[in-house]
């Protein structure tokens, strides 16, 4: 299955580049992945346009990236979300707790 | 009689085996013209309803089986989870206050959300339980005789 996570840098922002199904086999490797970069980045964007699939142990993970980010109140951005993403976000009624972002910039 | 089963699935209660089991649904709900937009949301919690299984049914005890069939009753699709796991007390499974932004325990908000009724039930004489879902799609080429669902819990 092809998914993954890769880091990089643009600006004060740390960027994680999400892909593929995030479901609970995978979910803490995306948790560990955010609450690392939010120690070692003044401010993080997780990209999620190429995420296909996201379950509730997804959404829980950066549920808590941003909950952590916010305690250090430090910017904390979901980038282009894919549909299903999206979707996910509006049920759980988290679209409006997350800053969501087409752009960086 | 009982309806024929639209699909029958059984996977391993393992995180892993949740992508073919999602696939699988996938395509059996495509060939069954139900919306794309729908299919994502029933597939969505069918999967909510299985990683709970795997995390809080069968938490530490070895990997047991989950069986998944959909059905068509009147009008309706039927998803029926059946795990070898031990008993669930129903009443310990309740949606989440979703005022409250903390991680975790979103699975049940979800599945109330998207299924029109739903039911747990834990199996007396033998180890398991068995989680039915209903949902009424007016997308699906079925009869549209039936009721709107009521929920149950």
């Amino acid at each position: 299955m092809d998914r993954g996570i890769v880091e990089s840098k643009h600006g004060v922002f740390g960027i994680l580049d999400v892909r593929g199904e995030v479901d609970l086999s995978w979910s803490q490797e995306l948790r560990g992945a955010v609450l690392k970069a939010l120690q070692q980045h003044d401010a993080l964007a997780v990209r999620l346009a190429a995420v296909d699939y996201i379950d509730s142990s997804g959404i829980a993970a950066l549920v808590e990236g941003f909950q952590q980010a916010r305690g250090k109140q430090q910017p904390f951005i979901l980038l282009t979300p894919s549909p299903s993403v999206r979707a996910v976000l509006e049920l759980a009624r988290l679209d409006r707790v997350f800053q969501i972002r087409e752009h960086l910039d | 009689m009982s309806a024929p089963a639209l699909l029958r699935y059984r996977f391993a209660a393992r995180a892993e085996a949740l992508a073919d089991m999602r696939h699988a649904l996938k395509s059996s709900l495509k060939a069954k013209a139900v919306s794309d937009a729908e299919i994502t949301r029933l597939v969505l919690a069918v999967d909510e309803a299985a990683s709970n299984i795997i995390r809080h049914a069968y938490r530490q005890c070895t990997p047991g089986e989950i069986e998944l069939t959909l059905t068509r009753v009147r009008g309706k699709l039927r998803f029926r989870l059946r795990d070898y796991a031990p008993p669930v007390d129903s009443k310990c499974v309740k949606p989440r206050n979703l005022d409250e932004c903390r991680p975790g325990g979103l699975g049940i908000n979800l599945i109330d959300d998207i299924m029109d009724r739903w039911r747990l039930r834990a199996l007396k004489k033998r180890c398991g339980n068995v989680l039915v879902m209903f949902k009424r799609l007016t997308q699906v080429r079925v009869s549209s005789r039936s009721k709107h669902g009521s929920r149950d819990r």
